[in-house]
């Protein structure tokens, strides 16, 4: 839309500008028009986030009224504080400390564990990428092992993580590595398979016209390769690596559960599920900090993302 | 007619090479464990694993029991309620944008950091709370693909269902929803290992103890790694069979589907 | 005009983006009238209107002014009777369904019972020659196959009119001229009026019973030339001079039309 609209609106300026100024202004104009949808979405985004807050608060007001029955049917959840926490006490939560006799409060406290997390999700990330890549690459030049592999790769997703977690955990302990070097090959193990799908659609995503093209100037493999699908699938490769930044961090905080390391979001979610009934605004409160991480985790990738391929107009 | 003869080639032609591959893989575990006799709590091999499962095949068939109707009724409920809500946003054009683009931001959070919640909500040992988790984790999938396959249509086709004065009612029946299928089969194809792996996690933090992540968490615990693995097998199989079922359902309800037929991979 | 007219177009303009300081016009004061059983062309450069000519006759694009009539009715309701069939540039099949349920559609959104569709799409798959295609998938077939079933999906409700944008535009040559060839044998089979928009000058020749020409900034019609080349017309036809001679005479009326606006 915005690529249609911006050439026209450039050309009704009083005095054609040169190329470049051309260039600067619809891309203005475009991002003025994302800023403006932005804009909107954000204050769609404010309007839900209210409307599942009001709902929190509505439900349980409605169960304490009622005693948690309606018309003789009893609530799917129960609406006490135990169960449901005001959302005040919530986030109160944060600011108070989270143990006692120490004054770091509960959200520098979880922010600090979160970090340890993302930094396993993020060498997770980069490991299982490079891994993914590569597979991607392979399959690309030797079709009959993509036949044969891929299905098992598909299998491969299928294995439920915390059942190998444990295993991962005890191989790096008998080489010797540190609990976090575990935690982050279930978070690369989890990571690569996204990447090697979006990656290999994307390798072979050039059309008939471009690939014959560089067959006529007698390019190589690697100059096919370097200089055709690897740009060719960058945006198909940024998809892909969106999944998997959502994956690695759900590695990580499974791979914590198992690894026993003591520290991590994960790790921090367990302890306050295991003390809930001491305190259940806390695990609600590591709940929504892990969320809040993993979202912005993926943001800061979809920022790189928008700058890698500012130059391309598709979608 | 050719075209089965063709069929039976391709499937032979495709069915090869995954075979070969797994007896690739199978025997060069097999041959690493004997050659370098690897201990078994690093790496059991695969004729010990196979022995585990013959053993405990009743103990893990009960496990899986309980397992398969988690993971069943939140794969069911998940996209019943995905499909739902995108037919209803769908609806709103002018709402459907952000409201997608919000779900998307919702589900890079890891829903698994759900699961000790539900299983104080609805109980440790009851279905609900692991079905519960898988549900959330394939209701988000379920819901963008749907919405976009309902959204996208080609604008031919809608010119031409136009030209054809035929009333909204008839353009969704006749186009949006045979348009989305492809669309919502993807999703639910993310959806059964999502919902495999959203059940095991959520007994990872407490289940029925006749559950399979129970069952596998409890084994490796011991350590019986030879009897973990045999139920990570099976974990994995139980993933896989859905998957499979998901991609039958999908070949019997669009045959037209190219992509079922083309031979490109 | 002629008493029998099945089209009338009078007064008939277009303005995009009309009322904004980038508003364009496509079409300005188009009169045309077509009589029952014609065969008309629509031809003319790239952006002289044509097809948003064909579309507005189709109730498809709203005019800024002027009025259609099409089998005595306003567009809309034309539309809402189904007097027309439609087929556009791409076949624009639907992949979901078989060529034999495509073939159908027009009558299913009508609420036709299934047994009278279903005999009807068979007829018409006789029609065009794809009978034993009829439970193939749209991607089991070529594309001149797939344009053939559009035609047959386009007469299947038996309209009146028949609306061709482009149909054969994406087609090779020799596929091209095969189907303008079957395209005359449906036509005297049916006996439907067709409006037929292209850019070829051969084409409108050979199938054509009138070539309306059109010219470009502001899109408007500049002659109307009739094609009195006699029916049946076949592959032969092609070779005669009186064939050849028309060709010429359509050549001049363009670009006499459009020599002097060429120019930027």
């Amino acid at each position: 839309m915005t690529a249609m609209k911006t050439p026209s609106t450039a050309t009704t300026t009083p005095e054609p500008p040169p190329q470049r100024e051309v260039a600067i202004t619809s891309t203005a104009l475009a991002r003025t028009t994302a800023l403006r949808s932005r804009l909107t979405g954000g204050v769609v985004g404010l309007a839900v986030l209210a409307f599942l807050a009001a709902l929190w608060e509505g439900y349980k007001a409605l169960g304490q009224a009622t005693g948690d029955r309606l018309l003789g049917i009893p609530f799917p959840v129960a609406t006490d504080d135990l169960s449901m926490p005001h959302l005040g006490t919530i986030l109160g939560a944060l600011v108070e400390p989270a143990r006692r006799g120490n004054p770091t409060s509960l959200g520098v406290y979880l922010l600090g564990e979160t970090s340890v997390t993302l930094r396993e999700a993020a060498y997770g990330l980069v490991a299982g990428s490079l891994l993914g890549l590569a597979l991607a690459i392979v399959f690309l030049h030797i079709p009959p092992v993509s036949r044969g592999l891929m299905p098992w790769l598909v299998a491969s997703q299928t294995i439920p993580l915390v059942a190998i977690a444990p295993m991962i955990v005890i191989w790096g302990g008998k080489a010797g590595l540190p609990p976090w070097v575990a935690v982050t090959g279930i978070a690369a193990y989890l990571a690569f398979f996204p990447v090697t799908i979006n990656a290999l659609r994307g390798l072979k995503s050039p059309p008939k016209v471009q690939t014959e093209f560089m067959r006529s100037v007698g390019a190589g493999r690697l100059q096919f390769l370097l200089w055709l699908r690897m740009p060719a699938a960058l945006p198909y490769l940024f998809a892909g690596l969106r999944l998997a930044a959502t994956a690695s961090v759900v590695g990580a905080i499974v791979g914590e559960l198992s690894a026993g390391t003591g520290r991590g979001i994960g790790r921090a979610i367990l302890t306050f599920a295991y003390y809930y009934s001491n305190g259940p605004e806390k695990l609600y409160a590591a709940v929504l900090v892990a969320a809040v991480a993993g979202i912005v985790f993926v943001q800061l990738l979809s920022w790189i993302e928008r700058f890698a391929l500012r130059n391309r107009h598709s979608r | 007619m050719p075209i089965t003869a063709g069929r039976a080639g391709t499937a032979a032609r495709r069915g090869l090479p995954v075979l070969a591959a797994a007896v690739v893989i199978l025997g060069t575990w097999q041959l690493a464990v004997r050659l370098f006799q690897v201990p078994s709590f690093i790496l059991p091999a695969p004729s010990e694993i196979a022995s585990a499962l013959a053993s405990e095949f009743p103990t893990i068939l009960s496990a899986s029991n309980v397992t398969v109707r988690a993971v069943l009724l939140g794969l069911v409920l998940g996209s019943v309620a995905g499909i739902l809500v995108a037919l209803v946003v769908s609806r709103f054009h002018k709402v459907a944008g952000p409201v997608l683009a919000m779900a998307v931001i919702v589900n890079c959070a890891p829903i698994v950091a759900l699961a000790p919640i539900f299983n104080n909500w609805f109980g440790v040992t009851n279905l609900a709370s692991k079905a519960g988790v898988a549900a959330v984790m394939v209701f988000f999938p379920v819901l963008v693909n749907t919405a976009r396959g309902l959204l996208q249509i080609s604008p031919l086709h809608l010119e031409l269902m136009e030209s054809l004065a035929a009333q909204p009612r008839q353009i969704s029946l006749m186009l949006r929803l045979p348009n989305a299928l492809p669309y919502l089969f993807n999703a639910l194809k993310l959806g059964s290992t999502l919902a495999v792996i959203g059940v095991i996690v959520t007994e990872y933090f407490g289940g029925p103890s006749n559950a399979l992540g129970v069952y596998i968490a409890y084994q490796a615990a011991l350590p019986r790694f030879a009897e973990a693995w045999a139920g990570i097998f099976v974990a994995s199989l139980l993933g896989l069979t859905t998957f499979g079922l998901i991609s039958l359902l999908e070949r019997l309800l669009m045959p037209w589907h190219e992509s079922i037929h083309s031979d490109e991979t | 005009m002629p008493e029998s007219a099945i089209i009338s177009v009078s007064g008939v303009t277009k303005e995009f983006n009309s009322g904004t300081d980038r508003s364009v016009t496509a079409l300005t004061d188009i009169d045309l009238s077509i009589a029952e059983g014609e065969f008309v062309s629509l031809l003319g450069p790239s952006g002289c209107g044509k097809s948003t000519l064909l579309r507005i006759m189709a109730d498809l694009t709203q005019p800024t002014g002027g009025s259609v009539s099409l089998n005595g009715k306003a567009p809309g309701a034309a539309r809402r009777d189904r007097d027309y069939g439609m087929v556009f540039q791409q076949a624009g099949l639907f992949d979901w369904r078989n060529v034999q349920r495509n073939v159908e559609l027009p009558l299913q959104v009508a609420g036709v019972a299934k047994e009278t569709r279903r005999a009807k799409a068979t007829s018409m798959l006789e029609l065009v020659r794809l009978s034993e295609f009829a439970h193939h998938f749209p991607w089991q077939l070529s594309g001149g196959m797939q344009q053939r079933v559009a035609i047959a999906r386009a007469l299947s409700a038996d309209p009146k009119i028949l609306f061709m944008d482009e149909p054969l535009g994406a087609l090779d040559e020799m596929n091209r001229e095969r189907l303008q060839g079957e395209l005359l044998r449906i036509w005297s089979d049916t006996r439907t009026t067709v409006v037929f928009v292209t850019h070829s000058i051969s084409e409108a020749v050979f199938l054509s019973s009138r070539i309306v020409v059109m010219s470009s900034r502001p899109g408007r019609i500049a002659t109307s030339i009739d094609v009195d080349l006699p029916y049946p017309r076949s592959a032969a036809t092609r070779t005669t001079p009186e064939y050849f001679k028309k060709v010429t005479e359509v050549r001049t009326a363009l670009h006499g039309t459009s020599a002097a606006q060429d120019a930027p």
